[in-house]
């Protein structure tokens, strides 16, 4: 247990040491491709420093986890937990996997602009800064840095007008997202003189919750709604999530997701346990709407990467579901969740990438008749992803509704696990056609997919994510038991200031 | 036999053999050549056959609890352990399972013509779940096989069933994963009110057996989601749509599996799980009433709509409905003999349909159609097939001498006492089985030879009878002497009936647990 004073400058760069770290770095790459932004040698270079950087953060990381830091006193700013560190290495997995993802693809769609890399970077770190707020200021400055990057991202394959309309689109909605979780800051702010999430749980503690605080409350959740692309605040997610290039959408759709679910999973844990009674209800809500729609509407997808768009809805409500829960064992939950989507998600988007070309837009069901049959460790590797996503035992995916659904149960809620587990079923109708497609329908040509290749990059990822994903499916224990104690320190920090 | 096994260790090793078995079999199928493929799935599945047959054996008779209970912790954060073990009851499940698996792969020699090397190795990893579900002694282990399962099956039916096989697969598959997902929710909630109870969380198969009471009010709900989730398998009426697709578009030796094994899992469920763990529920009144109608409902629907299938497997399949009835029927009748008598239905039906899916496969192969109406009179053609058929369909309408016979007259005895009506009115499912059966038998077999296509077709061949003449011997040995088969299962039997009856309630740790203790 080492003890530091995050009042002093020593004290919050070590900290910040993993945002630091990547943060600075990004700025490295970005001066490097400020020299070589010319051929496709230069965008390769960038890649490679990228994930080197990831890496350096992500050794940051490990030496804060390892030297169980905590703060000397009141956690000011960011938080120095596990629960931090957990849900961002699922951010720098997001980024990583990305880039890897990427190395190959920018180059065969000719978007050969590196700066490409350095964005990722910054993406991740704001994700990072997002996923260890303690503070409600830090938290809206880490969603911003996190989605101007993206919103660049989105855009980035400028001669395709979906990719810019993804940009516009996500700008426009994020700023109006970002509108709402400001002025819920301002209501909190104003109703307990504070920023600081562990304050705002204190003062709430210590008093009824008041309509100003429920009405910040409500903004917040607004906010962060649109943020996990939740119903009824997903309605940018399918043509955002169908027009980025695909490692982008893969970052959305994992990194983006998972850091804003650890700071909505932060502040309903920590500023916010005492009105329970107003944010459960809206976040049960929440999470049915987000089940039931998403998984419905996925059903009627012939594109998919549109059903996976929609998919990455759905999962958003089962997550909420654990949330939910507001107890250690949720946010437990909600932190292998991420990790088990987030593995699963970027390795489905890994194998859309080789799937198609042009944005993989156009990828429909009928596309991949007879892959099976040309190229039989794809069609292996997405069949394990797709069994994942559906919750299959045997892949992670099972393990992480277990989790959510014992940590329901274990509030006696019976309702919700129930919606869960039917709604699971449904999204076998989505998932499913993509095996049925690729083993049991014949090729419409011979050689159709001979154009189905993965860069030795992305098969690296691709093929390190699906061996998790079975790995972890079988033998959990370990990380079970590792997210489980990482959210113990999530209730433990509000209720010691919450006593007088 | 006893010295010879227990000098080998055989009670150590053989059930964790037989689940690795099949997978480690499964590699050199996919490795080797597609010629090598079914010989390899034959070897590997008549090893496991003979190593299973000593488990006839190992198991002391005369004891009612599991035996060769073998556990190691898997998530112990969760209480959760790789638990199995057998009792009478899994011991025969066990052994019809590895019996009918070489016989499957047998039967699919001629029939599955592409992509070898993956049908077999999904066979092979369908025998590990299917074993694995009946010895399985942990929730979440039990919870996992009965799951993971669908997964071979479904591609078996997908890839080389019949015309309308997608919709036929993933109907299957989604019918079977509503259940079970609804099984998962009551195992969570069942462990989560005994954790509330004993401080303690495991999956343990008897702790949650001792422990059951501690469901409280949601017993219900929980027996609900177990019943639901097992009665797909079965499959109970209203349930059962899923089964005539999966079993018309699947391939022979998927059939004979769905059919002679998968279905049972929906009864051993029953046995095993649901029933024990909540007898108040389900052995109330109201519950009782609406099984004991269903099963009754299933045997005459399932007849009467057999009764009007022009396609002879379609016929097979319904009727698969209707003998799943006397089964259901049997498991509530309340009396050893009408446990006893599901039991043997089970077993009987797993054989008998077995062997028709088998035949129906066999004369498909040589004349591409099921119809009925495109056969007749092919008794003087194939009579080797004809006779083999004819004596098959007879042990299935329940004959007395052949193996259907004792099973469904021990379920009518033995529930005739509970439920005097309904088991009247099963009577008569009795005489439907025959009116189909045998009008199928002579419309098919006996009446003339009026399309000449059929003149031309063959007997059958060598591996044709190597496959008939043990489900032969299986047919005549357990109508004529079933009693080595009852006794095996008695004990369990009996410790079923104890852990159901109403008493059972008022103390409920009495019967549980590893000792064989019987309740005064």
């Amino acid at each position: 247990m080492n003890q530091i004073d995050l009042g002093t400058p020593m004290g919050i760069a070590v900290a910040l040491l993993p945002e630091i770290l990547l943060s600075a770095w990004s700025l490295v790459v970005l001066l490097v491709v400020s020299w070589r932004h010319e051929t496709a040698e230069d965008s390769r270079l960038a890649g490679w420093l990228a994930l080197a950087g990831l890496l350096l953060s992500g050794a940051g990381l490990a030496a804060l986890w390892v030297a169980r830091v905590t703060p000397d006193g009141l956690a000011q700013m960011v938080a120095l937990d596990p629960f931090r560190y957990g849900a961002s290495a699922v951010a720098l997995l997001a980024g990583a996997g990305t880039v890897l993802i990427s190395l190959g693809y920018m180059e065969r769609e000719g978007l050969l602009a590196p700066e490409y890399y350095p964005l990722v970077l910054l993406a991740t770190a704001g994700m990072m800064f997002l996923a260890g707020a303690e503070d409600l200021i830090v938290l809206f400055l880490g969603l911003e840095v996190m989605s101007v990057a993206v919103y660049i991202l989105a855009g980035y394959s400028r001669a395709d007008p979906f990719s810019s309309e993804a940009a516009l689109k996500y700008f426009l909605i994020g700023a109006f997202a970002s509108g709402f979780l400001h002025y819920g800051i301002a209501l909190e702010n104003g109703t307990t003189v504070t920023t600081n999430i562990a304050l705002i749980g204190a003062q709430l503690a210590a008093r009824p919750i008041q309509l100003m605080d429920a009405l910040g409350l409500g903004l917040l959740l607004i906010g962060m709604g649109f943020k996990i692309s939740a119903v009824p605040f997903h309605m940018w997610a399918p043509d955002v999530y169908d027009g980025s290039p695909t490692p982008v959408t893969g970052l959305m759709a994992t990194g983006v997701k998972a850091a804003a679910f650890a700071a909505l999973v932060r502040v309903l844990m920590e500023a916010f346990p005492s009105a329970i009674g107003v944010w459960q209800p809206i976040v049960a809500g929440l999470a049915v709407a987000s089940m039931v729609a998403a998984n419905l509407i996925a059903l009627a997808q012939r594109s998919l990467k549109r059903m996976l768009a929609y998919s990455s809805i759905a999962h958003a409500g089962y997550m909420l579901v654990s949330v939910w829960a507001g107890t250690q064992a949720g946010a437990g939950s909600v932190l292998f969740y991420l990790l088990a989507y987030s593995l699963t998600t970027l390795a489905s988007f890994g194998f859309l990438t080789a799937l198609g070309r042009g944005g993989e837009r156009d990828v429909t069901y009928d596309d991949i008749a007879g892959l099976a049959a040309e190229r039989p460790v794809v069609a292996f590797g997405l069949s394990v992803c797709m069994l994942s996503l559906l919750g299959f035992p045997g892949t992670i995916g099972f393990i992480g509704k277990w989790y959510i659904l014992t940590a329901v149960v274990a509030e006696g809620q019976m309702i919700l696990p129930v919606i869960l587990v039917l709604t699971s079923v449904v999204s076998a109708g989505s998932y499913l056609p993509v095996m049925m497609a690729m083993y049991m329908r014949p090729s419409p040509s011979p050689q159709r997919h001979a154009g189905v290749v993965l860069s030795p990059t992305a098969t690296a990822g691709i093929a390190l994510s699906v061996a998790a994903v079975l790995l972890l499916g079988f033998w959990p224990g370990d990380l079970l038991e590792l997210a489980g104690q990482s959210a113990r320190t999530l209730t433990q920090t509000a209720l010691p200031l919450a006593g007088p | 036999m006893n010295e010879f096994l227990e000098s080998i260790g055989y009670g150590q090793w053989i059930l964790h053999a037989l689940v690795v078995l099949p997978l480690l079999g499964a590699i050199p199928v996919l490795l080797g050549p597609p010629s090598s493929a079914k010989w390899t799935a034959l070897v590997v599945t008549t090893v496991e056959l003979l190593l299973s047959v000593g488990l006839w054996w190992a198991l002391e008779p005369g004891v009612g609890t599991l035996q060769l209970v073998s556990s190691s912790p898997w998530i112990p954060g969760w209480g959760i352990s790789y638990r199995v073990g057998i009792d009478g009851i899994s011991l025969v499940m066990v052994l019809l399972t590895t019996a009918m698996m070489p016989l499957s792969v047998l039967g699919s020699w001629r029939y599955i013509t592409k992509q070898e090397r993956g049908f077999y190795a999904l066979m092979l990893a369908l025998l590990t779940g299917l074993v694995g579900v009946f010895i399985a002694l942990d929730l979440f282990v039990f919870y996992i096989f009965f799951e993971v399962m669908l997964i071979p099956m479904y591609f078996i039916i997908g890839i080389w069933g019949g015309a309308n096989r997608l919709y036929a697969a993933i109907k299957f598959f989604i019918y079977t994963m509503a259940g079970s997902l609804l099984m998962l929710v009551a195992i969570v909630a069942l462990v989560w009110r005994i954790q509330a109870a004993t401080g303690t969380i495991s999956f343990s198969y008897e702790t949650v057996l001792r422990h059951a009471g501690a469901a409280g009010p949601l017993a219900p709900w929980l027996f609900a989601a177990f019943a639901v989730a097992f009665a797909i398998k079965v499959p109970i009426f209203p349930f059962h749509t899923w089964l005539p697709d999966a079993h018309v578009e699947a391939p022979t030796a998927g059939s004979v599996l769905l059919a002679a094994i998968m279905l049972k899992i929906g009864t051993y469920g029953f046995l095993r799980f649901a029933v024990p763990f909540f007898p108040d529920v389900a052995m109330s009144p109201a519950v009782s009433r609406i099984v004991v109608v269903l099963a009754v409902i299933g045997v005459i629907y399932g007849a009467l709509v057999a009764m009007v299938q022009p396609d002879i497997k379609k016929l097979v399949a319904y009727s698969s409905v209707s003998h799943l009835g006397f089964v259901m029927l049997g498991i509530w009748g309340g009396t050893i003999q009408s446990v006893q008598g599901s039991l043997m239905v089970m077993i009987s039906h797993g054989i008998s349909t077995g062997a028709l899916f088998l035949l129906i496969g066999m004369i498909y192969e040589r004349r591409h159609t099921r119809l009925i109406a495109d056969y007749g009179g092919i008794a003087r053609v194939v009579p080797v097939f004809s006779l083999i058929f004819t004596v098959v369909t007879l042990s299935s309408i329940g004959l007395p001498g052949l193996n259907g016979f004792i099973g469904e007259f021990l379920v009518l005895l033995g529930s005739f006492t509970a439920y005097p009506v309904a088991t009247v009115i099963a009577t008569t499912g009795v005489i439907f089985a025959a009116g189909y059966l045998l009008w199928a038998l002579q419309r098919m077999i006996y009446s003339r030879l009026d399309n000449p296509e059929n003149e031309r077709l063959t007997d059958l061949n060598g591996r044709e009878l190597a496959i008939m003449v043990p489900l032969l011997i299986g047919i005549v040995w357990l109508g004529l002497y079933p009693a080595p088969v009852l006794r095996r299962m008695e004990p369990a039997a009996q410790r079923y009936l104890q852990l159901t009856q109403p008493p059972q309630a008022v103390t409920p740790v009495a019967v549980t647990g590893s000792a064989p203790e019987v309740r005064p």
